[in-house]
């Protein structure tokens, strides 16, 4: 029997607000994504549409350049909505492939080696974890969307006349609303796809299935019902249509989709709903067993 | 003891969907260390999971030291875990592992550092601490995992099979330090199937099988209120078979066995207040010189086999 000498003296010092230890998670999350070649492999490359993009604005915007490049010649492009409405769709899709290879890492590793009771009997709560997964995600994201744009933005703005900013601030608005817009949707199904697939691989394939799938059902839809609503289920027109109204830019699909953007707005949110649903059934420190 | 030094469970039930976690327990831990006993699937862990908030009860309630997983800043700075799975965040380092834990605990940085690098010490990891844990063996992450379970100074330490994987001197090590923070008044709730290490630190037993409570209380108490199977006592002596006859004129000495060395002799009784009366007689008789007297069957090891046993199909 022990002899209780009531000596034992618990930790009775300060302590960190709740937020600051969701930067723990947000670190072991940069570590695990950076870790991994591929993610360097795949940043690397989403940079390299960013580099061209650079160079063609600088000769847009300088002739001596511009006539060195193609001599006699009319430069084929001008920088204005319709540019950086293509400079946001390439990298948000590229966003997508580097989110469908690092989700899988943030979440799929941690179910699989069981951590979660270990990192859930800390003060941190299931949103914490899910709170500092996404984080890390929307870090890694804005390096190759919202930031390279509004670089590129920024650079246009300061080597072309005042004007051009005058009238096109609702390009720089646009390339950040949509870029985080599309951050959040990614995230979200990246997260929750890999909550409740244990294979990495298999979660990066579904990550992508869950975006283009449902577009080749609205194909399907819209094909056989001769109705736009089909769309509705198409990920990549709806988010044109999104980028396109944020960024003021004319249109660039077929007239006859124009989805009101609140339909759009009410899928996207509907489909982030099923994401939190389903990570809310997944991320617990225990397994729910069946018999 | 008032119930803010206690972990209290009122009628607790867990269903998992239709999968009985536990049913109806309810429990009055004091500090101290205590056992949960039973076989694999018994709910010893979910118990554990109920007591450290990571699930929560289908029905009844739940109080540690006063207070419950709804409050986890509070709760959690009382509370350490150490959980069987032998796993962790990938990629971190012994030292990284303890030290992000405590930052997980709200510790500043440097309360975080000095902290870490006294539960390391604790367990003799100092020197492995800036390894790769993936490179530890099993008793050395077994044991940086009972680090980070003690480094934030809990007044309660919830040890999910703790003994697994130790070497015989890293097992001694760690009961000698359970040993020690029981001392101190901390609570002790340690599930392991090591019985026989396990039973020499414990102040009481939580026997379960099947998610239902079989027996709970001081090791001794709840052996006597085994009653339908007699107890065993080995008497050492210099004459057990005349020891062995004298004893069976009593009707109450069911089972006679001489020790193998033929120094002693193991007596089952099914009334042991009487039995002990009458070796106190022959003693004073001076028939037999009696050397040493001490209960056989008393241990966890036993009430397990008695109450669980081949129902449970003890492992």
């Amino acid at each position: 029997m022990s002899v209780f000498k009531l000596e034992y003296r618990a930790y009775e010092g300060r302590v960190t607000p709740r937020w600051w230890r969701v930067g723990v998670l947000v670190r072991y999350g940069l570590a695990e994504a950076w870790s991994s070649r591929v993610t360097v492999g795949l940043f690397t490359l989403a940079m390299l549409p960013v580099l061209v993009d650079l160079v063609v604005i600088y000769l847009a915007n300088n002739s001596v350049a511009r006539m060195m490049v193609t001599p006699g010649k009319t430069f084929p492009l001008t920088i204005d909505a319709k540019f950086f409405l293509r400079v946001l769709s390439v990298q948000c899709w590229l966003g997508l492939v580097l989110n469908a290879w690092v989700a899988p890492r943030l979440v799929s590793f941690d179910l699989a080696d069981n951590a979660l009771p270990i990192l859930l009997s800390h003060p941190v709560s299931r949103f914490g974890y899910v709170l500092g997964k996404l984080l890390s995600l929307f870090a890694i994201l804005s390096l190759v969307t919202w930031v390279p744009c509004l670089l590129l933005f920024a650079y246009q703005a300061y080597i072309s006349p005042q004007a051009w900013l005058s009238a096109n601030v609702q390009v720089g608005f646009g390339l950040v609303a949509g870029s985080l817009l599309w951050i959040a949707l990614v995230s979200m199904i990246g997260l929750a796809l890999s909550s409740w697939v244990k294979w990495r691989m298999v979660a990066t394939g579904v990550v992508f299935a869950a975006v283009f799938v449902p577009a080749g059902v609205g194909g399907v839809i819209t094909g056989i019902l001769r109705t736009r609503w089909g769309f509705l289920l198409n990920i990549p027109v709806m988010m044109t249509e999104l980028w396109q109204r944020l960024l003021g830019s004319p249109t660039v699909m077929k007239s006859d989709i124009d989805l009101p953007t609140g339909a759009i707005a009410a899928v996207l949110a509907a489909g982030v709903a099923v994401c939190v649903a389903m990570l809310n059934a997944r991320i617990r420190a225990r397994e729910v067993v069946r018999g | 003891m008032t119930t803010n030094d206690l972990i209290l469970f009122e009628d607790v039930s867990k269903f998992y969907g239709e999968v009985l976690g536990v049913n109806r327990v309810s429990l009055s831990l004091p500090p101290g260390v205590t056992t949960l006993v039973g076989p694999n699937g018994s709910g010893k862990s979910t118990l554990m999971n109920l007591m450290t908030g990571l699930v929560q009860p289908s029905s009844g309630r739940i109080s540690v030291l006063g207070m419950t997983p709804g409050d986890p800043n509070a709760f959690f700075r009382e509370v350490g875990y150490c959980t069987q799975f032998d796993s962790f965040p990938r990629g971190l380092t012994g030292w990284e592992f303890v030290f992000d834990s405590l930052l997980l605990h709200g510790m500043s940085g440097m309360d975080a550092h000095r902290l870490a690098s006294e539960a390391l010490a604790r367990l003799g990891l100092t020197d492995a601490a800036y390894r790769k844990i993936a490179g530890y063996s099993k008793g050395m992450r077994q044991k940086v995992r009972l680090a980070q379970a003690v480094a934030h100074h809990p007044r309660v330490l919830v040890l999910d099979e703790p003994l697994n994987g130790l070497d015989p001197m890293a097992r001694a090590e760690s009961l000698a330090l359970f040993e020690e923070l029981s001392r101190q008044g901390m609570h002790l709730v340690i599930s392991s199937h090591i019985l026989d290490e396990v039973d020499r630190i414990s102040d009481r037993v939580v026997l379960i099988t099947g998610g239902y409570l079989v027996a709970q209380g001081d090791i001794h108490a709840v052996r006597r209120e085994v009653r339908d199977k007699p107890m065993q006592v080995l008497i050492r002596c210099d004459r057990p078979e005349l020891l062995a006859s004298r004893m069976f004129t009593l009707n109450h000495c069911v089972e006679a066995r001489l020790h193998a060395d033929g120094g002693g002799v193991f007596l089952r009784t099914t009334d042991i207040d009487e039995f002990y009366r009458l070796l106190n007689g022959i003693a004073t008789e001076g028939l037999v010189n009696i050397e040493a007297v001490a209960p056989a069957d008393d241990d966890t090891q036993a009430i397990y086999q008695y109450l669980i046993g081949s129902e449970g199909g003890a492992s």
